[in-house]
Formats: structure tokens, sequence, C-alpha cells
């Protein structure tokens, strides 16, 4: 299903990247790639991050980078399902996929709207996950839409513009929802439990620097989320 | 508008150390300080207002949850309704909106705002009038019927706290809680939806076309528009002056622009307080 849905734009074209990732990480690329081997060792600088950000299209980009995240995940277990998969998981793991493809395609285009620089697409690591494991995919993606609902409630304080708080509400309750179908998946009546809701009836809030750590091992580009919603 | 700007005024207003935790509520309440108005005026359902003061939308919030905790109370307590599999979530369930309710009542109190007394809750749509028409029958007497009667009226709470997010920017605190409770309500709906469809019913974790729709009469249609009407809607706003018509842009192939249910349901929808009060009404 969700290879159906293509890409809304050619992959990102060098030139933009470096207007994205601003001065410092063009400058530092180029000095890197005018470096051989040979060169003195002290001008090696470390791999710089990518900033995803300042101000709401901080906040898209953010959001855009844990959507694809979650859809490239879920692409993954759609087109090698786990063989242990009870009847029906397939149906629903291939309708959230959809439903996180769309969301990515939307901020894509909405950060483009913005006129805002677009983060490149990410390059996922997934090796710590089993993908022919019914257990191990459900882990997963409970830690990916936990993190997500966590992440889009703590996002929506920092959002200035009422538009883009209209899409993060429209968004964060269908995460909450495959979050609640997932943990009713692993373990039946675990929906919104004491890990995820607090004392005061509140869902689990995390800010941006706390939720790209917790998603960084998953991602092969090292983010930077300091100046989100700033 | 001019009380309400004089609040705001003191609200920012230095005053004695001892006046200082009144004028900390009151900006946290921001616009609702018009807490010193008569309680009939602001309990009035908000009807042609776009945007409601921060109090209207915390007294129609904890209207929605008191209405949600009702519902959940009176279950438990329905012998035979609830099988014995399900009554921790339930449980779960009447935990968290008690817990809305509490926060609700104190941010309220902490503004100096009465707090309305808690109506007596009909779920037979009978509005507490023998005579009326049952719009919801057997609620406490048949799981299925309590199900669907659950689903809409959580799905309907998703909606208005998405609603509500706008009139309490003034105040952070209650904006993150508001964003918070939101999540909560969405995962309880997709769990009672999963109920359902454990037993048999043809409904997602999320509105969808493909859902078989729940039969209600004409009368009961507040609800119903209140749970998932205009969840169809496919156009978002991806900036303040243009929508994104996701259908033609989503899924050409081909040159043919192709429906898919996963558009709609990849969004949850808002609705206003005036549809959100019709449906309440339905319950008092």
């Amino acid at each position: 299903m969700s290879d159906t849905l293509q890409p809304l734009h050619t992959p990102i074209k060098r030139r933009s990247f470096f207007q994205y990732a601003g001065a410092t990480a063009g400058a530092t690329a180029l000095a890197l790639a005018g470096c051989s081997k040979d060169s003195d060792p002290a001008a090696i600088v470390p791999v710089s991050s990518i900033s995803l950000g300042t101000g709401d299209v901080g906040m898209l980009n953010y959001a855009y980078a844990l959507e694809q995240l979650e859809a490239a995940f879920y692409a993954q277990v759609v087109k090698t399902p786990a063989a242990d998969f009870l009847s029906g998981e397939l149906a629903y793991f291939t309708q959230i996929a959809t439903h996180e493809a769309i969301h990515r395609d939307f901020l894509k285009t909405a950060i483009s709207g913005a006129g805002g620089s677009l983060l490149p697409t990410l390059t996922p690591i997934f090796t710590s996950i089993n993908f022919s494991s019914r257990a191990s995919v459900l882990n997963a993606a409970k830690t990916f839409e936990d993190l997500g609902v966590a992440a889009y409630n703590g996002a929506g304080v920092l959002l200035k513009s009422q538009t883009y708080l209209t899409i993060a509400g429209q968004i964060v309750s269908v995460e909450a929802r495959h979050a609640a179908l997932i943990r009713d998946l692993l373990s039946p009546g675990s929906f919104a439990d004491d890990n995820q809701v607090d004392a005061t009836g509140l869902d689990k809030q995390m800010t941006p620097t706390d939720v790209i750590a917790a998603a960084q091992p998953f991602i092969t580009e090292k983010l930077d989320a300091s100046s989100v919603g700033k | 508008m001019k009380l309400i700007s004089l609040l705001d005024h003191l609200a920012a207003t230095p005053a004695s150390t001892s006046a200082a935790p009144r004028r900390a509520v009151l900006a946290q309440l921001g616009r609702a300080a018009a807490a010193a108005l008569p309680l009939a005026l602001s309990a009035l359902p908000a009807t042609a207002a776009t945007q409601d003061s921060t109090q209207d939308a915390v007294l129609q919030l904890l209207q929605l949850e008191r209405l949600q905790a009702a519902l959940y109370t009176q279950a438990l307590a329905a012998t035979g309704l609830i099988p014995a599999a399900q009554t921790a979530d339930f449980q779960r369930l009447l935990a968290h909106q008690t817990q809305h309710i509490t926060f609700l009542t104190q941010t309220l109190q902490g503004a100096g705002s009465v707090v309305p007394a808690t109506p007596t809750f009909d779920f037979s749509g009978r509005r507490n009038v023998t005579a009326n028409p049952e719009l919801f029958p057997a609620v406490f007497t048949n799981y299925d019927n309590f199900l669907a009667l659950a689903q809409q009226i959580e799905d309907f709470g998703v909606r208005l706290y998405k609603n509500h997010v706008f009139n309490v920017l003034s105040d952070y605190r209650l904006n993150g809680a508001v964003l918070r409770m939101q999540s909560v309500e969405a995962q309880h709906s997709a769990h009672v939806r999963g109920l359902r469809r454990s037993r048999g019913a043809t409904v997602s974790n999320w509105p969808s076309e493909k859902d078989t729709a729940i039969a209600r009469p004409a009368a009961a249609q507040a609800l119903t528009t209140a749970a998932t009407g205009g969840e169809a809607n496919v156009a978002q706003p991806v900036s303040t002056t243009a929508t994104l018509p996701t259908a033609s842009i989503f899924l050409v192939r081909d040159n043919t622009a192709i429906q898919d249910p996963a558009l709609a349901e990849a969004f949850d929808e808002p609705i206003t307080s005036a549809v959100a009060q019709a449906a309440l009404n339905l319950f008092f």
C-alpha cells in the first residue's frame, strides 16, 4: 500500500541542502570534501550535525524528521512482514504505514509552503529491529508511536502559528490512536497505561532535544534540535 | 469587553504582596478573568462565537469530562454489563476522566471562578424527562450499545479538545495540559473502537469512511455530528492562506488522483464549541 505513495518531490538537491543546513554545515562539508588523508589532522572537523532550524519551520522540520522515521519503519514492516504476525495485523500496519507516509509528505509540503528550508531525506538505521519477529516489530512500533505522541504534545506549546498548531493537533490524536492500537496488540489493555499517562491524567510530553536524542540511534544523520521552536 | 479589559489590566497591575496569588491566576486565565461575570452568563453555550474565552473553554471541557466520568461510573456499577476482562480498562478510563475533572476544576478555582454544579446526566437521551423519546436504548444493559455510545463520546471529546487548544493559548500551562488530555482521549477512543471490532463491528481505531456508521435516530444527530461529522475532510491547511488538497496531490498515479480512505484517516478534525454543546445538551 505504502509503496503506492510516491514522494511529492524529487530528492533534495545538494545546493538546497546547503541552503538548508546553513553556512556552517555547508562550509564544513566543503572543507571535508577538500581534505585528503594526507591533510593536517588538525584540519579535520568533526561531522557536523544538521540543525532542524528555528521557530515554526524548525518545529515542522522536527515533526518531518519523526514522520520520516515512522514512515520508513512501517514501510519496511509492510515490505517484509513478520511470519508470526497474527491474522489482520499486516492490514493494521499497512494502514498505519499509509497514514505516516501522508503525514511525512504533508509536512514536506507545509515546510515548502512556509518558505522554510527543508530537512533532507534521512537515512534510517533499523539494525536493532528484527523485522521477522512480531514482538520486535511491535516493540519498535510502540517506541516510535509513544515518542511521536510525546513529541507533538511537547511541541504544541512552542508553535507560534495557529495553522501549524491546527496541523499538530490533527496529527497527534491519530498518532495517539496508533499508539493505543500497537500497545493493545502487544498486550491487550495496555493502552494509555501509567508509563504513558501521568497521575494527573496528562499524556507524556517531551522536549525536542530529548525526543531527537531518543530518535538519534535510528537516524544516520546527526540532528540538532537545540533551536527548534526558539 | 470593557470589564474583561479592566480585569486584564488589573491582572497586569502591581499590587500588594498578599494579592500576588490572585494576580497570578487572573493572568493565568487571561480573558477568562470574566470570573466576575454572573455564572448564568458564563455558562451560556457558546453559539455564534468563533473564539471562546479561556473560561468558556475550561467550563465546556469540564462538562465533557463529567459526562464521560458519569458514563463509566454508571457502566461499572451496572451488574453484568462490562465483561470481567475489560473492567480494568474502564476503570482506567474513569480514572483519567476523574483526573481531568480535578485538573479543570482546580484551574477554575485557581482563577477565582465559580465551578458549576454537576448536572444529572441521562444517557437514555430523554434529558431527565420520562415522556421524552429514548435516543440511546439499553446503554447500561447491552454492552454493544454501551460501547457504541462510549466511542462516540470519546471521539467527540478528542475533537472538542482540538478546538479548545486555541482558546487557552494565553496560558502556557493550560495549553500544554489541553494537548496532553486530548491525546489521552484519543487513546481511549482507539481502545473502545478496538473493543467494538473484537465484538464484530466494522470499525477502525480511527474515524474512517470504512467504518459502519452507528445508527441513531434523527433527534440524536447532534452526537453523531460531534463525534464524526466532517471527518471525511481531506483538505488540510499548509499555511495561513492555503490548504493542501491532499487527494489530488498524494495519490496521483497515471495522472489520476486516487481517493483513499487513509487521506481522511490521517488527520482528526476539530469541532466548534457550538457543535459540541448541541451534543452535550442531549444528556441533561
